[in-house]
């Protein structure tokens, strides 16, 4: 670091820490982004601990052949509540969480546009996640009707208990939490960035939050809408979805996939930012290409809107309709393989180091292309009728969904760790959790390729005693308890590194970008002192003036 | 390959892309005029975007005076919307883009002519008068009124090459300081695009017969016969293929462009502004800085 | 940029009701439908009071302007009230509908119907509420002008619920009477 960069002075005012009872109100109340952050990435841990237990609990399930260890009821449940909580209350809410915290750091800012909006995004996604457990104590159980509750069975006569009706309203709530998000966040980058910081030069972070902010102000108002529909026709006994009294259960499907695409584009855009983030620093290169990964983002986002059948194949819109369809999704798979050339362009020649965020900034890619793979192979309207509603395509989902944004999500995690609680996370237990994973996630969703290639059906509590059908689904639960075994060594290094992790600094990683320009962790008010920017690597900049990004930038 | 029977003779498929071309005398008058007034306004010099202007025009003769018209209103809506998509976007994109820069500024210098340029250039007009046309001509009742009409029909065409030129205005200006923002740009086509989706949507989706004079035309060529049974292409298919052709190739065009718009404004250069305190040290205050 | 933005999204809430409005419309064969349960003039006639209402909020905006406070608590509460009895008036036909037993359960066109409007008039509620707070606020004498970024807002939220109406209307009332 250059020694022109002044030291920031020690904090006046720390960050509240849990043990003190007063603080405990002080985080209620708060409206400061670093600790909602925080409090986002608190409740998206313990949503996917809870998720995690209903996965193993489907996975011992189906073990074995004609197994009976939960009935077919509860099975519904936890298949329905799996999806719900890892989608809903884990990956939106924690690249939503990340993004509160890291994007007025990362923009020089000294909170979000709209703090207060901020808060209360925050406590509708809670208050929605709780709602939707609520679900379980009630007498006929939670919603066993699938994530995507497909009508008419997620309607009267089919569906007669409450869960349900507890999901809507839930994710409805928790939905409206998040088009708040996504509207702060686009007043926060378009309004609040530091001089000198163009939307050319933002962190690909911040350009992915902003992208995804657009994405969800358009795409959750369609679900919200959905729901209302839906919530009309279980409780007013109207006729939307119900093709016995004049609805149309296939209009339900265009409605939740119209949304369900865009939302998966969601899920993945802010990950792709983490990635973005991380390769860079530990390769020691500048991004490749960051006019393509941005420009092909903005490609992505808009051609988000146009591939929702593609879900819906099986459903009879005829051969023009498929056809149509399945040539725009193989063309969405062209601006996502751009980015992933420039990852690598990225780490070519690069001088790579391979901490923990790297590991599983590297995997990331591999795992992603994987799913990308086998994406594409579905997006062909034959194939996918020979393998729709089988592990094939719960293979696919998985491998996009936890090896990419949730690889993504543990990258991120690892590396911006030393900045929000200011020690560093321990690299044993690290590479421990890594290989663990890689183990465990493969292990259990790679097989399901070929189960699913094989009839395996989804969605259904369990299987005959078909030949290998027992073995591959034993080997993939037991990779499912390697995955368990995982995050426990995860959650085991998260609190010994609070409590005796070596102490971080401002920017033990050697980043570029403005969040590792203040103290670890920052000050109330975020900075004191925004160091110039007059290109994408501030600190690149700082420390070498004589080599800067941009050599045209004047200073006026 | 098919063969079919018109009156007593038969008929290949090339017989029929052979002859179906109509040459009708007012494509070749506003082609004329077209290419006249371009070459005053140029001073009849050749450059590259003479090419593009002229490619504009071609495109425009072909689609028609080629069997595509002829498809498109005797037989087949897909080919209708074919050509509409050319003419409303292809072409009004080309000629825009082939004229240069000094003519336009030549012309928006002229008081009344500027006046009207800009007033139609507003992207909020241009945006309502190239999304509402299309909205507008495929009412069915206007579509199949104007399919009877000869004097309709030419009006429409000649009107989605004027009203697409405005459309296509406050992205691909001639003049660069009339031209919305890349970012600007890019919500202006996606909600273009959104508009000509739900139009799409909603033609795709309908049950068949939404336009009636393509359910059962009257098969002066015998090709009927042929486009139902063996291409299998029923009205039902027909309105499909149609509607997903205004949806997908349409946004898709839209995507291309703002991708163009992206990659310009990438590649060229900050304009920075910052300020200097004496003494060389150029630390910025923290805090937020309201930019509206 | 927020409101702007806000009015964006909830385009599309209602963008998914009118789709939904749009599908089933025509393929209801008996029983209530548009044509034979609405009656365009009547409803016409007071979403004009919703129409003058966006035009008097406009003269509000401009009083704020000319820092004419006398005028723009007038120009709000004449706007409140036009958008009051538009509520009034689809008040009146809910009523009328219900009486008739033609209610959001009865058929598709009930539910889509009273689900479009409904959602519709709660806007305007939520609209008329945050008229009263902005009228409350300058009979305190907030609102020294020329600028506010309150009364902007709230503004740009009105005619958004005006320009929805106008398309609500014309797809269920002018659509089906056509």
């Amino acid at each position: 670091m250059s020694s022109r960069f002044p030291l920031v002075p020690e904090n006046a005012e720390s960050l509240p820490t849990l043990n003190e009872s007063e603080g405990m109100l002080s985080w209620v109340a708060s409206i400061d982004h670093k600790q909602i952050g925080i409090m986002y990435l608190i409740c998206t841990a313990v949503f996917f601990f809870i998720g995690g237990i209903e996965a193993l609990l489907m996975r011992v399930q189906l073990a074995q052949p004609e197994n009976h260890f939960l009935s077919p009821e509860v099975y519904n449940q936890m298949f329905t509540m799996h999806g719900t909580t890892m989608i809903f209350l884990v990956a939106m809410p924690f690249l939503i969480g990340a993004g509160v915290y890291l994007v007025p750091l990362m923009i020089g800012a000294r909170d979000m546009a709209f703090p207060r909006l901020n808060a209360l995004s925050f406590w509708l996604f809670l208050f929605g996640g709780i709602l939707v457990y609520y679900s379980f104590l009630t007498q006929s159980g939670a919603s066993d009707v699938g994530w995507f509750a497909y009508s008419p069975l997620s309607e009267k006569p089919f569906s007669l208990n409450k869960g349900p009706t507890y999901w809507a309203l839930g994710l409805l709530a928790a939905g409206i939490g998040s088009i708040a998000s996504g509207l702060n966040n686009i007043i926060t980058i378009f309004t609040l960035r530091t001089p000198g910081m163009t939307l050319r030069r933002v962190p690909l972070f911040v350009w992915m939050i902003l992208v995804t902010s657009f994405l969800i102000i358009i795409a959750m108002p369609i679900i919200g809408s959905a729901f209302a529909m839906m919530l009309i026709d279980r409780l007013l006994g109207a006729a939307f979805f119900t093709p016995a009294h004049g609805g149309s259960a296939i209009l339900w499907q265009h409605f939740f996939w119209g949304f369900g695409h865009p939302e998966v584009y969601i899920l993945v855009l802010p990950a792709f930012g983490i990635i973005s983030e991380v390769i860079p620093v530990f390769s020691r290169k500048p991004i490749y290409g960051y006019a393509f990964v941005a420009g092909s983002t903005v490609a992505i986002g808009l051609l988000s809107f146009g591939v929702w059948a593609h879900h819906m194949f099986a459903v009879g819109l005829g051969n023009v309709a498929n056809a149509f369809f399945a040539l725009v999704s193989m063309l969405i798979a062209v601006p996502t393989g751009i980015k992933i050339f420039n990852w690598v362009a990225t780490m070519w020649g690069g001088k790579i180091h391979f901490a923990t965020p790297m590991l599983f900034a590297t995997a990331f890619i591999i795992e992603f292309v994987i799913g990308g793979l086998t994406g594409v192979a579905i997006a062909s309207a034959p194939l996918d009728w020979t393998v729709t509603d089988s592990y094939f395509i719960v293979a696919h989902f998985h491998y996009t969904i936890f090896g990419g944004t949730v690889f993504a999500i543990f990258a991120g995690i690892y590396y911006w760790f030393p900045k929000i609680t200011g020690r560093m996370m321990s690299e044993t237990l690290g590479k421990w959790h890594f290989w663990l994973t890689i183990v465990g996630f493969n292990m259990t969703f790679f097989i399901q390729h070929f189960l699913g290639v094989m009839g395996m059906p989804r969605r259904t509590y369990t299987y005959h005693d078909l030949p290998y059908w027992g073995s591959m689904n034993l080997l993939s639960t037991i990779g499912a308890f390697i995955l368990a075994i995982s995050v426990i060594v995860f959650i085991l290094n998260v609190i010994v590194s609070l409590r005796k992790g070596n102490v971080a600094g401002d920017n033990p990683w050697n980043a570029w970008t403005l969040e590792w320009a203040t103290s670890s962790p920052p000050p109330v008010h975020n900075f004191d002192l925004v160091p110039p920017v007059r290109g994408r690597r501030p600190l690149w900049d700082l420390a070498h003036p004589d080599m800067p990004d941009e050599p045209n930038a004047k200073i006026v | 390959m098919g063969v079919f029977i018109k009156g007593e003779k038969e008929m290949s498929i090339i017989q029929l892309l052979t002859s179906s071309w109509t040459l009708e005398p007012w494509v070749l008058v506003f082609a004329l005029v077209l290419m006249a007034g371009y070459g005053l306004a140029t001073g009849f010099r050749f450059r590259g975007k003479t090419v593009i202007f002229s490619t504009g025009v071609i495109i425009m003769l072909l689609s028609v005076v080629s069997p595509l018209d002829y498809l498109g209103r005797h037989y087949l809506f897909s080919a209708h919307m074919a050509q509409h998509i050319l003419l409303l976007l292809i072409v009004p994109l080309l000629l825009l883009l082939g004229i240069p820069e000094s003519a336009t500024q030549k012309a928006l210098n002229i008081k009344p002519i500027g006046a009207v340029m800009k007033a139609l250039g507003n992207p909020i007009i241009a945006w309502f008068l190239g999304v509402g046309s299309m909205w507008v001509w495929h009412m069915p009742s206007l579509h199949n009124v104007v399919l009877q009409n000869d004097d309709l029909y030419i009006a429409q065409q000649i009107s989605f090459v004027i009203i697409g030129m405005i459309f296509w205005w406050p992205v691909f200006a001639p003049v660069e300081d009339r031209r919305l923002s890349p970012l600007a740009s890019t919500l202006y086509l996606a909600s273009a695009c959104l508009g000509c989706t739900i139009l799409g949507i909603i033609i795709t989706f309908a049950s068949a017969g939404l336009y009636s004079a393509y359910v059962n035309p009257a098969d002066t060529a015998g090709i009927l016969p042929y486009l139902r049974n063996d291409l299998c292409i029923t009205p039902g298919v027909d309105q499909q293929i149609g509607g997903l052709t205004m949806w997908v190739p349409g946004c898709l065009i839209y995507l291309t462009a703002s991708m163009i718009t992206i990659a310009k404004w990438y590649a060229s250069p900050e304009a920075d502004e910052l300020t200097a305190h004496s003494g060389g040290s150029v630390l910025a205050e923290a805090g937020s800085y309201k930019r509206k | 940029m927020m409101v702007g933005f806000f009015v964006a999204s909830e385009s599309f809430f209602f963008l998914m009701l009118i789709l939904a409005y749009v599908n089933f419309h025509g393929s209801q064969v008996d029983g209530p439908t548009a044509v034979n349960s609405l009656n365009p003039i009547v409803t016409g006639i007071f979403s004009l009071f919703l129409l003058a209402s966006s035009f008097t909020i406009w003269l509000a905006g401009k009083s704020l302007k000319n820092k004419n406070h006398r005028m723009l608590k007038f120009w709000l509460l004449v706007t409140i009230l036009f958008g009051a009895i538009f509520i009034f008036g689809q008040g009146i036909e809910w009523a009328g509908l219900i009486e008739k037993n033609i209610t959001i359960s009865r058929n598709v066109f009930g539910t889509t119907f009273f689900s479009l409007t409904g959602f519709h008039g709660f806007h305007v509620c939520v609209g008329l509420i945050m008229l009263s707070i902005l009228l409350g606020l300058a009979l305190f004498g907030d609102f020294k002008g020329p600028k506010s970024d309150a009364v902007e807002c709230v503004s740009i939220y009105w005619h958004f619920v005006d320009g929805v109406w106008i398309v609500v209307f014309s797809v269920i009332y002018l659509w089906a009477f056509l």
